[in-house]
């Protein structure tokens, strides 16, 4: 059925289904002309917009304080943001659009390509590509946990600035960043802990630190330029 | 509440959703003072229990939070899109949990009822209503008694067709007739309001 052409049907159907009694395989169909037809979303847009107000004629009923403490809980609101906590900044939609399955499609094409043939590689691997401010890839990170070490390859066209060092940090979800260790140009292999590989990792990062690294134990001290997602593959 | 119809102004609170959007903490601070009790509200007339009506609201925060960067302000005005998330958040509690919902006939509150019914003898614009709710109210009150249960049924409830018919023990041609004939009725109230 084409409902392009008839606005009386168009209507009807974007308010049963603002209402919500747009029910079943009507409801199926019309989600599916919705996905193609940015029109027929304004029109649901407007009836949402109409009926929506209804929710105010319950009536005002102020929550208990617990909901807020909760929410605040959950969503780690109390603490300020340090320097390192760059994603809280950064819109979150930005991590998710980042596309962990290309990102993670690239690494490993990388890493087929760099082991060469006939390497299969080693179950449970870790991957990231990491990018600077302009989203040029930079640096690709493997972990093999076979043999306990995480191989670190700077493009050949980064140069580490005299008299600075790069630093590379695990960045959990929660908690402090973890330093993994001092990159240097071209090809780095660092121990792999059980801190890097940890399931709460969720991006890796890079920081410009002076000769030696970060002098805080608990994360960068300088700037941010290099991240990427951490990936299991 | 004296500051609850200023805070409303959906002018205000796009401005904090977006802040929220961009991580500010204090900002969604803000945004829960001036509507949680709002969406509260609403919460615990859909879902009748408090504890369950908590629990949504905290949910729907969390996702006003999360979802606050892809807020689109021409699409929906921050109380409608913020009352959309809370009202899907608590169908989904209903269905996941399976428990029946005592509906009551009595659908609002009895000031809005009775402002809805007869707005000579309570005021619609003593209610602490934002502005686009007023106006709906307005349209509404001019619907039949009848059908603008049957409209609230199905929007609180999230009832089909049948269900509202087996409810108000009404053959299902008649809601269907209500219904379409009521939004269409409210279309065209809501629209002569904004030329006004």
């Amino acid at each position: 059925m084409n409902i392009r052409n008839n606005p009386i049907l168009r209507q009807k159907l974007a308010a049963e289904y603002a209402l919500g009694t747009l029910r079943g395989g009507a409801r199926r169909r019309f989600e599916g002309w919705l996905h193609q037809d940015a029109d027929l979303r304004n029109t649901v847009a407007e009836w949402q917009q109409r009926l929506a107000p209804m929710a105010e004629f319950a009536g005002a009923v102020t929550p208990p304080k617990r909901v807020w403490t909760a929410i605040e809980r959950r969503l780690d609101l109390n603490k300020p943001s340090a320097r390192w906590q760059f994603w809280k900044n950064d819109n979150l939609a930005f991590w998710r659009s980042l596309g962990m399955v290309s990102t993670a499609l690239t690494a490993l094409l990388l890493v087929v390509v760099m082991r060469g043939p006939g390497t299969a590689p080693a179950e449970s691997n870790y991957v990231a590509t990491l990018t600077d401010d302009k989203t040029n890839t930079v640096m690709l990170v493997t972990a093999d946990p076979r043999h306990h070490d995480m191989e670190i390859r700077l493009a050949s066209n980064v140069a580490v600035q005299p008299g600075h060092s790069l630093h590379l940090w695990a960045v959990p979800k929660q908690g402090h960043p973890r330093s993994l260790g001092l990159i240097k140009a071209g090809r780095t292999v660092l121990p792999l802990t059980a801190q890097a590989i940890g399931a709460d990792v969720a991006v890796l990062a890079v920081s410009l630190e002076p000769p030696g690294g970060s002098p805080d134990p608990n994360g960068p001290t300088g700037p941010v330029i290099y991240k990427g997602a951490w990936v299991q593959m | 509440m004296s500051t609850d119809v200023h805070s409303l102004d959906p002018q205000q609170l796009k401005i904090w959703l977006q802040a929220a959007g961009k991580r500010d903490a204090a900002a969604f601070r803000r945004l829960y003072d001036a509507s949680s009790a709002k969406l509260f509200g609403f919460a615990l007339r859909i879902l009748h229990k408090r504890e369950l009506a908590e629990e949504v609201l905290q949910e729907s925060f969390v996702a006003i939070w999360n979802n606050a960067a892809n807020y689109q302000s021409h699409l929906a005005a921050p109380m409608t899109w913020m009352a959309t998330i809370v009202r899907n958040k608590a169908f989904d509690h209903l269905r996941r949990s399976n428990t029946a919902v005592e509906i009551d006939a009595d659908q609002f509150d009895g000031e809005v009822m009775n402002a809805l019914q007869d707005p000579q003898r309570t005021p619609i614009e003593a209610l602490q209503l934002s502005g686009d709710a007023k106006a709906l109210a307005w349209c509404m009150s001019a619907l039949e008694g009848a059908h603008r249960q049957v409209v609230a049924l199905a929007y609180y409830h999230d009832l089909s067709h049948s269900e509202v018919a087996s409810q108000m023990k009404l053959p299902l041609g008649t809601v269907k007739t209500w219904i379409r004939r009521s939004l269409e009725k409210l279309r065209t109230c809501l629209a002569r309001g904004e030329q006004a």
